[in-house]
């Protein structure tokens, strides 16, 4: 419970930095919009299934995003080497790394509504189906992605490749993410029976569980200066 | 095991796979019988179902030895990681070069975006950034720490990669040979195909016990090296 605390504290702490500088937030903002855009402008809507390429421009909008601003989570800290000072105080390391998640995962969702809205405005979908729907599949789709994002994000902030590093890391186990989740959007998309959709849910439910515990254990590996 | 002997328990036994390599495509070539609805490129199958199996033992062995690296930390078990990452990626190659030749004819196509096909090349993937974060970690020991995190992380997708075919709707084949009814496969064609397994994974375990020694050597050099410049222990 004191762990949970923590973890809460750690995320806080985050997002209240982030809303004062901003920085990162904006230019998540910023791709997620301008892509959007270009998204809806370069693709010609006439010829296309638009029900099943939004299911899929959400989800890839989404996971680029990640990889441009939730794998910067440690940069602030890092930089300032004020990250030093949170691995001397008496958390442990998979509170912490739970901590930052929960930020980030805030961000992620944030970003991926923002998402989700603007390819469906700028597409001219009026009917979306059921919001609650939609929520239920972003839900774990979303934990997926923060985790994977932070626990790499760590990972890539040491390496000389930097940013290059990110994507060929965590690519290679967010497709199956990106792949259930666009699947599960699509199908409220088109108003499929909830019975079609449980199916990729479970499995993002699976890969959010699973990803979180093994950030936690494995995060004190790669957490240590 | 001291390196001399593994050294030599290396050349043994891939030698010892070489020849039975060899004689599997003897049979595969002039022995085992051809297969009645895909004829004669199904022989593609004694090559790849091998590479796959061989490319699995590889990275399960990975992942074994980082879970032992970041529990014990032993330099041992990191080297062992390594020697297995480098067979895996090259077995791995092997299966995801066969497998499309056989696809073509099989199904029509080089590739097509079915979960195990899909799963596998991305497991792939995954180990070649297992190389990537360790070359490109200033400290060493961080890289192979990180590296041994990544190995193990990714191999959650091995499991997967083996449920995906019963799981969901996939081109892939069922199971012929490991079945709770047993076998039904040919009996020639399952020689031929435990032939080609034999002879894949004992090269695998013989290249794997070569490369573990060299790696082994290296790091006791670079060792000696360090302490002969600084007179501290690295």
């Amino acid at each position: 419970m004191r762990e949970l605390r923590w973890g809460c504290m750690i995320a806080l702490k985050d997002l209240r930095l982030e809303l004062r500088s901003g920085s990162r937030l904006l230019a998540m903002i910023a791709f997620v919009v301008l892509s959007a855009l270009l998204f809806s402008v370069s693709l010609n809507l006439a010829h296309l299934e638009v029900r099943g390429l939004v299911a899929g421009l959400v989800w890839l909008t989404t996971l680029f995003a990640v990889t441009a601003g939730a794998g910067r989570a440690f940069d602030t800290e890092e930089n300032d080497g004020a990250f030093r000072h949170v691995l001397l105080t008496p958390v442990s390391r998979g509170a912490i790394f739970l901590g930052k998640t929960a930020a980030n995962w805030v961000l992620v969702w944030f970003v991926t509504m923002l998402a989700f809205f603007a390819l469906t405005t700028f597409m001219e979908i009026r009917s979306p189906g059921p919001l609650a729907w939609h929520g239920a599949v972003f839900l774990p789709g979303t934990i997926g992605l923060a985790v994977t994002g932070t626990f790499f994000g760590r990972v890539s902030n040491h390496s000389t490749l930097g940013d290059t590093l990110l994507p060929v890391l965590t690519f290679p186990l967010l497709v199956p993410v990106v792949f259930f989740g666009a699947t599960a959007t699509s199908r409220i998309l088109l108003e499929r029976p909830w019975l079609e959709i449980s199916g990729p849910v479970r499995f993002l439910w699976a890969f959010a569980v699973g990803s979180a515990v093994a950030g936690t254990v494995l995060f004190r590996h790669v957490a240590d200066e | 095991m001291n390196l001399r002997k593994a050294r030599v328990a290396g050349l043994l036994l891939a030698s010892v796979g070489v020849v039975a390599i060899l004689v599997a495509h003897w049979m595969v070539v002039f022995w085992v019988p051809t297969e009645a609805s895909m004829g004669v490129v199904q022989r593609i199958f004694y090559i790849h179902v091998p590479a796959a199996w061989t490319t699995f033992l590889a990275f399960g062995l990975v992942a074994l030895a980082s879970l032992a690296y970041l529990w014990l930390g032993d330099d041992r078990a990191d080297a062992a990681a390594v020697a297995a990452a480098e067979g895996g990626l090259v077995f791995g190659a092997i299966m995801l070069t066969s497998g499309p030749l056989w696809a073509r004819v099989a199904w029509g196509t080089y590739w097509t975006w079915e979960p195990r096909l899909t799963l596998t090349l991305l497991l792939w993937f995954t180990y070649l950034g297992y190389f990537l974060v360790r070359g490109s970690m200033a400290d060493p020991r961080k890289g192979r720490r990180f590296a041994a995190v990544v190995a193990v992380f990714g191999s959650l997708n091995i499991p997967l990669i083996h449920v995906s075919v019963s799981w969901f709707r996939s081109l892939h084949p069922e199971a012929v040979v490991i079945k709770p009814e047993g076998p039904t496969l040919h009996p020639d064609m399952l020689a031929t195909l435990l032939t080609s397994l034999g002879g894949f994974t004992l090269l695998f375990l013989g290249l794997f016990s070569l490369r573990y020694s060299v790696e082994h050597a290296s790091r006791r050099l670079q060792a000696a090296r360090f302490r002969e410049s600084t007179g501290v222990s690295p």
